[in-house]
């Protein structure tokens, strides 16, 4: 019995047994790691949490529920309410396009849609300014009509849009290329409509792909600061989003409250990357189950 | 239906894909497009199915017009080399999809849908996986699935690219008879595009030999394969012996052997190729004739129940390819280095200046 045991244990792979360096090497190695990982990242991230706690949770919560931070709160929701589905439909809308149809100038989208990855987040606020600006091109013809863009929710929901446009895009671009076009081609001969076939059969094939790009696109519009800085105007209250309003306040020296708003941008972003993580997951053990049972099958 | 297509012409950027292609498919015929790849056959099947529209010409379904009618209006049924099933639903709702997106008005009730997917289930054999995903299927079955969902609608017409190339061997030869089987049970006129010699000469009633976006000859497989129209398709349909020749007023020089063309009786001295199958040709170790060419056994390869000589040609060194059944090598026993005689017989005489190959 106890000599099954031990050949079952030295039978059991362990990580080491494919590696010769000495144990100083790997275990030097693996504590630079998590050493670094421990400072860049977990340090940080707890800090957070420290700096919005530490002068207890009673004052944590009265940061959150004043007036302007919960406004703060508001427009962020709203903005990211407005962003992201306007970046869904538009984005798969693009990459349907891309994928799926070859066209003249088809290059060029694919460029432009890289366009706000490329330029810095302050340059696209600038280019809303240019245009709405009160010496923007469409300045004064909005003056005269009393349309506010600028210094105002539509300039923050319009620069959000901009700079979270390539999520759902990208992500969905190289999963329509690798599909092909021969499940729409069978749909077409089958009968179907381009609608029907969008919707029956492009559409639920890239279901997965499009959540991940909705959920990063989603922590992106919640996050940015550069662009919305450039075009919010920073009026308390009124044009201020979480991210702008935790600078306000550090500026302030107030740095229970800034931190606090920080934590819970931090709990989206954690929220965010649980998200993900159950999606990939996910989809992996949908892959995997078919795998096996396709093996039972060709065994049976 | 009778499908025909005329004088159609297809360009892909600077690539001439099809070069007026003119081809009838008479109605009932399981009718396969046989060529090299690049040869143009699988745009002439998605021409036919509409998922390619040709640059000039015309195609016509039993005389009408379709040349531009979009696929879904064609009622035609068509089989990817890949399947194409939709990954996303299972074999039931892969063979059912024809029919629930049909308009409103035109839809059957679900259980006329679901007795109509279960016939066909029964036609190809696989009634107890209905709730399976693509996925979980072998490639056979994934390619019947592919077949029953393109028979659900009732196609006018059936087109199959490349139906058996990604499947092994033995489930190929199985699915192929299989086809030729159910084409004899529901008669839909049926195209299908193959580079497999073998699978067009057997599941076929007509096939259409292709190059280089040209038709090169179209006919019975037994016919085209005896009589084929020029060195191309004879060398296509299998390996062949290509022997200079010299073609005068019906009698053909090759290789010091003298045989009658009548078919060229107008050629003047012309130069031709003689082609002559691997087992067409005799060997022999004496010399009986001056007609013999010596020959050196550069290699034996004995390749199931035939074995295949390699041999040199011992004055212009060029190579010759024998095809010997078991017992003609037992009697003959030729050894590697060997000099032997042989005599090509059954050749095809082509004047040159008709074909370059």
């Amino acid at each position: 019995m106890a000599g099954i045991i031990s050949r079952l244990q030295r039978e059991t792979p362990s990580p080491a047994a494919n590696t010769t360096e000495p144990a100083v090497v790997r275990w030097s190695l693996i504590t630079v790691a998590l050493l670094f990982l421990g400072l860049v990242v977990f340090l940080p991230l707890a800090s957070v949490f420290y700096e919005a706690l530490h002068k207890g949770v009673g004052l944590y919560f009265k940061a959150l529920a004043e007036p302007d931070a919960l406004s703060a709160i508001r427009l962020t929701l709203l903005t990211a309410a407005i962003a992201v589905p306007l970046n869904l439909v538009f984005g798969l809308a693009a990459s349907w396009a891309i994928a799926k149809f070859e066209f003249r100038g088809k290059q060029l989208l694919t460029t432009l849609i890289d366009l706000p990855f490329a330029v810095s987040p302050v340059v696209s606020g600038l280019i809303y300014v240019l245009l709405f600006g009160a010496q923007g091109w469409f300045g004064p013809w909005l003056q005269a009509h009393d349309v506010k863009i600028l210094f105002a929710v539509p300039g923050i929901v319009l620069a959000t849009t901009f700079v979270t446009f390539p999520f759902v895009a990208r992500e969905l671009i190289p999963l329509m290329q690798a599909q092909g076009n021969d499940e729409e081609e069978s749909a077409l001969v089958l009968g179907a409509t381009g609608w029907q076939t969008f919707w029956r059969v492009t559409l639920p094939n890239v279901k997965w792909g499009l959540f991940y790009g909705v959920i990063l696109c989603n922590a992106r519009a919640m996050g940015e600061f550069g662009a919305v800085a450039v075009v919010s105007g920073r009026i308390r209250g009124l044009t201020n989003t979480m991210p702008l309003h935790v600078e306000i306040l550090y500026n302030e020296f107030n740095s229970v409250a800034a931190f606090s708003m920080a934590s819970l941008l931090a709990v989206l972003a954690l929220a965010t990357l649980v998200l993900k993580n159950l999606i990939e997951w996910r989809a992996r053990r949908v892959q995997a189950e078919a795998e096996r049972s396709a093996a039972q099958q060709v065994q049976s | 239906m009778k499908i025909e297509t005329q004088n159609i012409n297809k360009h892909f950027g600077a690539f001439h894909a099809l070069r007026n292609v003119s081809v009838d498919i008479p109605d009932g015929q399981l009718v396969g497009l046989l060529g090299p790849s690049g040869s143009g056959k699988t745009t002439l099947l998605r021409i036919m199915a509409g998922l390619e529209t040709p640059d000039d010409g015309r195609i016509l379904f039993d005389g009408r017009d379709t040349t531009h009618l979009p696929p879904r209006e064609r009622r035609v049924g068509f089989v990817f080399q890949h399947y194409a099933l939709f990954r996303h639903m299972t074999v039931f709702e892969n063979i059912a999809f024809g029919l629930r997106i049909q308009p409103k008005a035109q839809r059957q009730a679900e259980g006329a849908i679901r007795e109509r997917v279960m016939s066909l289930l029964q036609l190809i054999q696989l009634e107890g996986l209905a709730a399976r995903y693509p996925a979980q299927l072998s490639g056979g079955q994934r390619q019947r699935v592919a077949l029953a969902r393109a028979l659900a609608v009732e196609p006018k017409v059936l087109l199959l690219d490349e139906p058996f190339g990604a499947l092994d061997a033995k489930v190929r030869k199985e699915l192929r008879r299989w086809l030729r089987e159910l084409h004899d049970t529901i008669h839909v006129t049926s195209v299908f595009v193959t580079h497999d010699v073998e699978e067009a000469l057997e599941v076929a009633d007509r096939i259409v030999v292709m190059n280089t976006g040209r038709i090169e000859q179209v006919g019975a497989p037994d016919h085209v394969y005896e009589n084929p129209a020029n060195p191309f398709v004879c060398n296509f349909l299998g390996n062949v012996n290509l022997f200079h020749a010299r073609v005068h007023q019906g009698r053909a020089l090759v290789a010091g052997v003298e045989v009658a063309v009548p078919e060229h009786a107008e050629a003047n001295n012309k130069p031709a190729f003689a082609a002559a199958r691997p087992h067409d040709i005799e060997v022999t170790r004496t010399c009986r004739s001056s007609d013999s060419i010596g020959v050196m056994v550069d290699h034996i390869l004995p390749i199931g129940p035939i074995v295949r000589l390699q041999l040199r040609r011992t004055d212009n060194r060029d190579l010759i390819e024998a095809e010997l059944s078991k017992d003609q090598w037992r009697t003959l026993k030729p050894v590697t280095g060997e000099y032997l005689y042989v005599e090509p017989h059954n050749l095809r005489v082509f004047v040159e200046e008709d074909y370059v190959i």
